[in-house]
This record gives C-alpha cells, structure tokens and sequence, in this order.
C-alpha cells in the first residue's frame, strides 16, 4: 500500500486505484502494486499447499503462482465462471489474483475513504485498509501487504503438518 | 621492527581484477607443472611453465605496486632458478617447499580480492614471513603453513569465465564474458525454443493448404535446435578442470599418511556444466581423502597381501544418454560389511540383528554422523563428510551408489545431469495432472502382472521386481489427484531411487521424454514438499518437477503415519 505522508505528517490512503468485481462486491488495489492484467488461463495446481492457492502458471517463461482471492478472503460462494487474472507485485514477489471481472481506474481522495469498521460476515477485515465511498460506489479497498503476506504459505503449511493432512 | 601484517591497496584499483583472475590461472597451471615436475624432474617445459607463472605474476604485481606479492613471487622464482641452474636438487622437500608457494601465492591473490570489497586494507595470510624466510634459505620444514583447503585456489571473481587451466594458455582463443549475461543467453533461448514450439502445435497449421507456412516453421524449428544446442555448450567446461585439483589432494594425502598412491584419471575431457563441475568439487576432495587415508592400505600391508605396492585411484568420466557417470575407484581394502553393521548398531542408526541387503549396509557410509575410524585424524575421520556428499548430490540432482570387493577395492558411481540449466525428464501423467521426473533418478518403468504384487503388513504394498521387493508409492495419494489410475496392473509403475530408497512410483500414463528449462517455484510458495521447481511444456502449461526423494520420503512418513494410526 503506497503510504504518502502530507503536511500534517498523517499517512494519506489517497490516489489511484484499480477497481474490480468479486460477486457483487467491488474492491480496489493501489494502482502502483498492478503490474498487468491477463485473461484467465489453465492453472498447474500444485499439491500440498492451502486451498486459497489456485497453483501456478506461466507468465512470459515465468512461474507465477495464482492465488484464489475469494477463498483469500474468505467467501463461502465460488465464482460462477472464473475471470481474469490481476498481478501484483510488493517486496519483489509477483503474484496472481484471480478476480471475476476488472471494473476501472480510479482516483480516490482521502475525504472518501474511511477505516474498515469489523463487519463480522465472514469477510477477513484485517486485509482492508479502507472503505471508499464516493460517486454511488462502495469500494474496499484491499492492504495488498496484508494480502501478501496472508498468502505466506509456508505459515499455513507448518500449521498443517502437525495434523492429519497427508 | 616488527614484520608487517597489512599493506595498503594502490589506489588505482582498475586494473586489479583482471591481474587477480589471470594470476590464479597461471598459479593453477604451476601447480599442475609442479605435480609433473615431482614425476620427473627433468621436465624442462614443465619447469619454464612454473617460472613463467612467478615471473609474470612478479612483473604484474610489481607493475601494480603490490610489493609483498613481488618479493615473494621473487624468492619462489630465484629458488627454481638455482633448480634450473643444478647449484639445488629438486628433492622431495623442494617440490613441497614450491607448492607451498603456490599456496602461498594464491592466498595472497585471495588477501587481495577480498580487500577490493573492503576498504583497502589487506591482510597478510598467517605465515607469510616464515614461508618467505623458508625460500630464501631453502628450508622446507619452516614452513608451518595449515594445508590450504584446495577449493579455494579458484580466486576468479564472478565477473570472469575461464576456459580450461591448461598448461600452455592459449590465451588468443578465448575471450571473457560475464556469466550473468550468459545466463541470460541462454534463458532466452530456452524461451524462443518453448515459443517456436507452440508455433508448431498451432492448430491453424494442421488445417487447410498450409505447406508452405509448414515449411517456413521446420526451417526456423532447426535453426532454433541449433542455437540451443550452441548455448548449452557455452555453459560446458571438461572436467579436467575438477581433476586437476585431485591430484594435489591425493600428494598431500599420501604424503601425510606415509603412502604411496597414485591417481589415474581418464575421460576428463568430458564436459559438464561450469556449475556442476563447481560442485562436484568439494564431494570429490572428501572422497578422495577417504579413500587413500581409509581405503588404500600401509605399504607393510600391501605387501603382506601380495598387492602392487603403489595404491592406485582411478577416476573416470563418461557421457552417456544426456549423463555424466564419473566413477571413484580405490584398490583398497573395501568396505568391510561386519564393521559397518557393528558401527552402525553401535552409533543406534539401525535395530540390531535388522535385515539389511548388501547395499543398504554400505549405504550406511551415508549416515550422518557415521565413521568407521577409532581415532578422528584431521583429515577425514569426522564422520560429517559423507552425508554431506550425498546432499550436495542431491542439490545437483545427481545420484551415488558404492559398490566393493571386500579386500580389493570400492567404487563410488555418481550420476549427474549434463546441465542444471535443462532437466532431461520423463513426461509423465497421474489423472488430469502432469509430472516431470528426471531421467537421473528413473532406472525403468514396468507394467506389473497382479501376482508381482502384494501386501507388506504394517509397511504397505510392494511390487517384486527381479527378487527384489519394492515398495509402491501411489503418487496419486501422495499429491492428492482426484482421478487417477488405482489399480497398479493397468497403470505403470516407474522404479527410482538408489539403494535402500529404490522405490516404484505408480503414475498412469508415460507421455514421453521432454527436455525442460527447470524454474523455480516462486519464494511465495516457499518449500513445496515433493516439487522440486516448474517447467515450461510445450503447449505452454508448468509442469512440476518431481524431487524423487523427497517424494519417497513422504510416502514413507506417510505410511509410518497411518501404520501407527492403526497401531493405535
């Protein structure tokens, strides 16, 4: 999440955004950390990891792992039919998230947005860095940090060793 | 006034990489000259190779004003000139007291490659006063210097790439160029070669009148299969390179162990990747520590057994079906399989009165914290080397086997691919997902009959295969694929993996060999169990790469799991 500090020494969550659809609802991700937007493509599942990672797929001659944002975020409903893939890059990884559909480009000023409240259904707030409300459009606005770094799958794996998960 | 310790770097430091990189070429051609020298000391151009390498690294570093180094080339080069000049025999001591100097000198070049990357300031390697004392006055006993670890004789920075340290450097044939930009060549090819390939499979190209577009693509496919053909060779070094080293290791070996062995190399213009041939360096050394210091016996007891008094070990290299097979072979005592079973019980590495087949039991020698020697000498006795071994092989995704005649003699085989960069592999399909399996790590593939098959209580289901009884690995378990073939008689069973790890993988369909540019899997993922990176297929889809023996390793802690689980 690109942090700008203005006068007030306040850090500032405004400027451009990417907006897209999961389900009904509409997110946003600070423009800065997309790298490109591709159609959906088969995705190599790879055995043994969570089930929000979708597994990887071939971007140009790289392996670039995909992850399932609904999952990520913990939504009960798949998706009807899969969308297309954002990627993302912060701290020199690159990621894929799958999203239904990608809406537009939008600018956002501090006086819109405002802190994600705990919502209690079953949405994973902790990965919200605000909630955009501007022009008839409910926007949340995903910490792409917190996205990452909820995606460490070696977390989740040691997590999943002790246990029966062979 | 006390000996200096430090000197200062000039301050015009341009041109001192190139000084650092030529100077270690030239000191390994020295050693090599010297090694030759010791066989026969009349070898005049071996001795003008040793002399040229002093005086040149004299004259550069004079010109540089690294004055420790030109006083010390100096004393080297004055005392084989009183060789040359007959005032001095070229006794043993003499030829010790020259590597030394070598050892020496190339510890200087490292003093100084390491101060560039500091502030200028490089210290004296320990001994330098007395090793420079010892020359002057001929004296080889002085010298007290620790036995430099050969591995870093290699001083090249990362920048350079070296053709072959032969001893006559034909240096208008080569030129250097940065690996990094290398690396690159060639990931790049390897991507033109995956993208002309999809061109190929293109529909459009199977349909309609299409020939003369059909044309234009083989043409271009053979001009892509000769460029990447080109570019692999480019990564490619013989590995006379890593040989060479050996012999020194065997000289100081013997020599400290009071015995007299030779090495006999053959096939060492056989080519490897630079990288594997780095790696494969340090596994050598060890190995062949071990087998004059523990394998070849005293003189006394060689007579004894009427065996030829000089102890030989043979290394040898041979490519075959896109693998170099490098072979160690000492003539020995062997492996004694009592003693090993003893020391293994002993160490609580196995159960006592446990079945083992002759293979498992030297595969003990691969044991962690394993030795065989009472007393831990300083050269090999730790018991850390061979395991070690074992998983520097495995990073190279290379295999080891020993065999031996107990009394005559131990061979080491080693299996490596001819190039990290591209994985030779097997294609293979375990319901709608696809596998690569190295073709290192692949023995055969068979498709049982159901009286090969049975029940193993409490360790699972095996296959026996030419008297051996082999456990079955379900891949399909093991990975989780909805869909895969279970009955082992209509699918096929792939037998991998060495000596007491020999399993038999069940996957569905073999789909053929496949060439791949091994990726790896992005650090987001972190350590995928089973998966050792992705590659590229030709319809454009990643494919994993199975790390075969990490994927025995969780079918058996898989099946341990569930075998207590029954247990209660």
């Amino acid at each position: 999440m690109p942090t700008s500090v203005d006068a007030a020494g306040a850090t500032s969550r405004a400027g451009k955004y990417l907006t897209f659809y999961l389900g009904s609802e509409e997110y946003g991700l600070a423009i800065l950390t997309v790298s490109e937007i591709i159609g959906m493509q088969p995705v190599t599942r790879v055995p043994r990891l969570p089930p929000f990672v979708r597994g990887v797929i071939n971007l140009r001659g790289k392996v670039l792992p995909v992850t399932d944002l609904r999952r990520k975020l913990g939504m009960t409903h798949e998706a009807e039919h899969d969308g297309c893939i954002v990627v993302v890059h912060a701290h020199g990884l690159l990621m894929g998230l799958v999203v239904d559909r990608v809406s537009e480009v939008v600018t956002l000023a501090d006086a819109d947005i405002t802190d994600a409240p705990a919502f209690g259904s079953g949405i994973r707030t902790e990965l919200l860095c605000g909630i955009a409300t501007g022009g008839g459009h409910v926007r949340l606005l995903l910490d792409i940090d917190a996205v990452l770094a909820a995606t460490d799958v070696s977390v989740a794996t040691s997590a999943c060793s002790g246990g029966n998960c062979l | 006034m006390p000996p200096l310790t430090r000197d200062t770097l000039p301050d015009d430091r341009e041109l001192l990489p190139d000084f650092l990189a030529e100077g270690s070429e030239y000191l390994c051609a020295a050693e090599v000259a010297l090694l030759r020298l010791e066989e026969d000391p009349t070898d005049e151009e071996a001795l003008n190779t040793v002399f040229r390498a002093f005086h040149t690294v004299k004259g550069t570093a004079a010109f540089l004003g690294l004055t420790h180094i030109v006083t010390f080339a100096h004393a080297a080069e004055s005392l084989l000139s009183r060789v040359r000049e007959h005032q001095h025999p070229y006794t043993r001591d003499c030829a010790t007291l020259s590597l030394r100097a070598v050892d020496m000198l190339t510890a200087l070049l490292v003093s100084v490659s390491d101060a560039l990357d500091g502030d200028g300031t490089w210290l004296l390697p320990a001994g330098y006063h007395d090793a420079l004392r010892a020359l002057t006055e001929c004296n080889p006993d002085a010298i007290a210097l620790a036995p430099l670890d050969v591995s870093t004789n290699d001083v090249v920075t990362d920048n350079g790439v070296t053709d072959a340290a032969r001893a006559e450097l034909t240096v208008e044939s080569t030129i250097r160029i940065r690996t990094d930009r290398l690396d690159r060549l060639i990931e790049m090819v390897g991507e033109l070669v995956i993208a002309q390939s999809m061109i190929a499979g293109d529909a459009t190209l199977q349909h309609g009148d299409t020939s003369a577009l059909a044309q234009k693509v083989t043409h271009t496919a053979k001009i892509v299969r000769e460029l990447q053909d080109l570019s692999m060779s480019m990564r490619m070094v013989p590995l006379r390179t890593t040989f060479q080293k050996l012999a020194r290791v065997v000289r100081d070996t013997a020599m400290k162990t009071g015995k007299n062995v030779q090495l006999i190399t053959q096939g060492d213009e056989v080519e490897i990747d630079r990288a594997l041939a780095d790696m494969l360096t340090d596994p050598l050394i060890h190995m062949v520590r071990n087998a004059v210091d523990h394998g070849i016996e005293r003189p006394s007891e060689r007579d004894a057994t009427r065996k030829a008094r000089i102890g030989t070990v043979r290394l040898s290299a041979c490519s075959a079906s896109g693998q170099v097979v490098v072979q160690l072979t000492d003539d020995g005592r062997g492996l004694n399989r009592e003693q090993l079973i003893t020391k293994a019980t002993q160490r609580g590495l196995i159960a006592p009165n446990h079945m083992m087949t002759d293979s498992d039991v030297y595969g003990l020698i691969f044991a962690p914290g394993f030795s065989t020697t009472e007393s831990i000498t300083d050269i090999s006795g730790r018991g850390v080397g061979m395991d070690i071994v074992r998983r520097n092989l495995e990073t190279m995704r290379g295999s080891i086997e020993i065999t031996t005649t107990p009394g005559a003699s131990t061979t080491f085989t080693m299996r490596l691919p001819l190039t990290l960069a591209v994985t030779d592999g097997m294609l293979v399909r375990v319901g709608g997902e696809r596998f690569i399996v190295p073709l290192t790590h692949i023995h055969m593939s068979v498709r049982p009959d159901a009286e090969m098959l049975s029940t193993v209580i409490g360790q699972g289901e095996a296959v026996l295969l030419r008297g051996e009884l082999l456990p079955i690995i379900r891949l399909h378990r093991v990975f989780d694929v909805p869909d895969a073939e279970q009955n082992p008689t209509h699918g096929l069973l792939m037998i991998v993996g060495d000596g007491d790890r020999r399993s038999a993988l069940l996957v569905d369909e073999l789909l053929g060999q496949q060439q791949v540019v091994a990726k790896p899997l992005s650090p987001a993922l972190g350590n995928v169990p089973g998966v050792s990176g992705g590659a590229i297929l030709g319809d454009g889809r990643v494919g994993l790469i199975l790390d075969v023996n990490e994927t025995v390793n969780l079918s058996h802690l898989h099946q341990r799991r569930l075998h207590h689980a029954y247990l209660g």
